[in-house]
């Protein structure tokens, strides 16, 4: 007799030829429910030592930096139509040029940098400073050839900011000290140590929102109007190339 | 001092105090702080030359610093009288060339043009919290008075050797003061 009838009792030996086919089924089943979690696991294991090196990942990083500076850029350009629209727009053609620092007094009773690059350059006094970080000062005179800038801690250094989260405005001021002083403009100003400042967006000194530090600590019981002690981003005492942004 | 001003050594060594006080070189300088070079020359430079030159050297360092600082204090007239007074000294007192003496007159004159700006500062206010300003210039104005002080031994004791010696042949003595 070669092969079972359907209607045939059944039989343990029956059961031990069909097992392992429902086995089989059930542990495909179980790949197609895991998504295949074990064979990728496996693949990943078994080809490590031919995954793409450093340099690649390197080349993906660059490419991820690169689209985010074109978003930027876009975003920039898209800010810049948005501001001259509401005709905030005095500091709008800008560009930015590196210069060396050449000099440096962070200390004492001028807080400055002395820069290689000048007026042959197109620096003009009052242009934006900025180190790795954010803002550290403003132009304050130029020769042929070089440049100096009023760090932001010098006494006598005034620009508008505001805290990015609670959109507060006030003026940050040089004091002298490594930390420069910011007063608010209204009597709540609703600032926590840790808040970012920026530049205002309502300035025409300098160009809006760019980064300037951290509140460090703040004081409400000042009359009139609160103060913050605001730890800059960028600090001068180690900057040897800075960004300045000149007006077209 | 008709031969001291034609002397080479005058005209160098005032540059290169200018170029230091630009370069401010952060190898001499207390948390920051550098001296004032431009005391370190004038002294010796006011107490061989007599008041009248002697002012008139701090009037054009005075300028020459202006320019290259960030105008919002002068330091002018600290300099002037600082020329004049040092001037009156060594006409007076052929005496004053002892380490300790040059050294104490630095400190003075350091703390004066400290002062000054201190009186500025104050004067102008800069709409701050006259306590903070107040205690950054106080740090400022005694760091530099006592680095200033410390180095005039070294510096300004040369510097007035060096002209002491020039114009006492300028004039036909010799260097102890008698006539030839």
């Amino acid at each position: 007799m070669g092969a079972y009838p359907w209607g045939a009792p059944f039989r343990f030996r029956t059961l031990r030829r069909v097992m392992p086919l429902v086995l089989l089924i059930g542990a495909f089943g179980f790949v197609r429910w895991t998504k295949g979690t074990a064979f990728a696991d496996i693949y990943a294991f078994v080809s490590r030592p031919f995954w793409p090196g450093s340099s690649q990942r390197e080349w993906v990083q660059i490419s991820a930096q690169l689209e985010q500076q074109i978003k930027l850029n876009l975003l920039e350009q898209d800010n810049q139509r948005l501001r001259r629209l509401l005709s905030l727009d005095k500091k709008s053609g800008s560009d930015r040029i590196s210069a060396p620092v050449i000099s440096r007094t962070t200390k004492g009773w001028w807080q400055k940098l002395e820069l290689g690059k000048g007026g042959m350059n197109g620096i003009t006094p009052g242009d934006a400073v900025m180190g790795p970080g954010g803002l550290i000062g403003r132009i304050n005179s130029v020769t042929p050839t070089t440049a100096r800038v009023m760090l932001l801690t010098a006494p006598g250094s005034q620009i508008g900011v505001w805290a990015e989260r609670t959109k507060r405005h006030g003026m940050l001021m040089g004091v002298g000290t490594s930390r420069p002083q910011m007063i608010f403009l209204d009597n709540d100003p609703n600032v926590r140590p840790g808040d970012v400042v920026s530049t205002s967006p309502a300035s025409t000194l300098v160009p809006p929102n760019v980064p300037v530090g951290v509140v460090e600590s703040l004081d409400e019981k000042v009359w009139p109007t609160p103060h913050a002690i605001v730890q800059l981003i960028a600090s001068p005492e180690a900057i040897d190339w800075v960004q300045i942004q000149i007006q077209r | 001092m008709r031969n001291l001003h034609q002397r080479s050594i005058c005209w160098v060594s005032a540059f290169v105090v200018i170029l230091f006080e630009l370069a401010s070189p952060s190898f001499i300088t207390i948390s920051g702080v550098s001296p004032s070079w431009s005391v370190l020359w004038l002294l010796p430079f006011s107490l061989v030359a007599g008041p009248f030159f002697g002012a008139f050297a701090g009037l054009c360092f005075g300028l020459v610093l202006d320019g290259l600082s960030l105008s919002y204090f002068t330091q002018v007239p600290a300099f002037v009288i600082l020329g004049w007074w040092w001037g009156n000294l060594g006409r007076r007192s052929t005496s004053i060339e002892r380490s300790w003496s040059l050294g104490l007159l630095a400190w003075i004159g350091t703390g004066f043009v400290g002062l000054t700006f201190l009186f500025q500062i104050n004067l102008t206010s800069f709409e701050v919290p006259g306590a903070l300003l107040n205690a950054w210039a106080l740090n400022t104005l005694l760091v530099q008075a006592m680095l200033t002080g410390l180095l005039a031994p070294l510096i300004s004791t040369w510097l007035l050797t060096v002209w002491r010696r020039g114009s006492f042949i300028s004039l036909g003595q010799n260097s102890k003061g008698f006539m030839k």
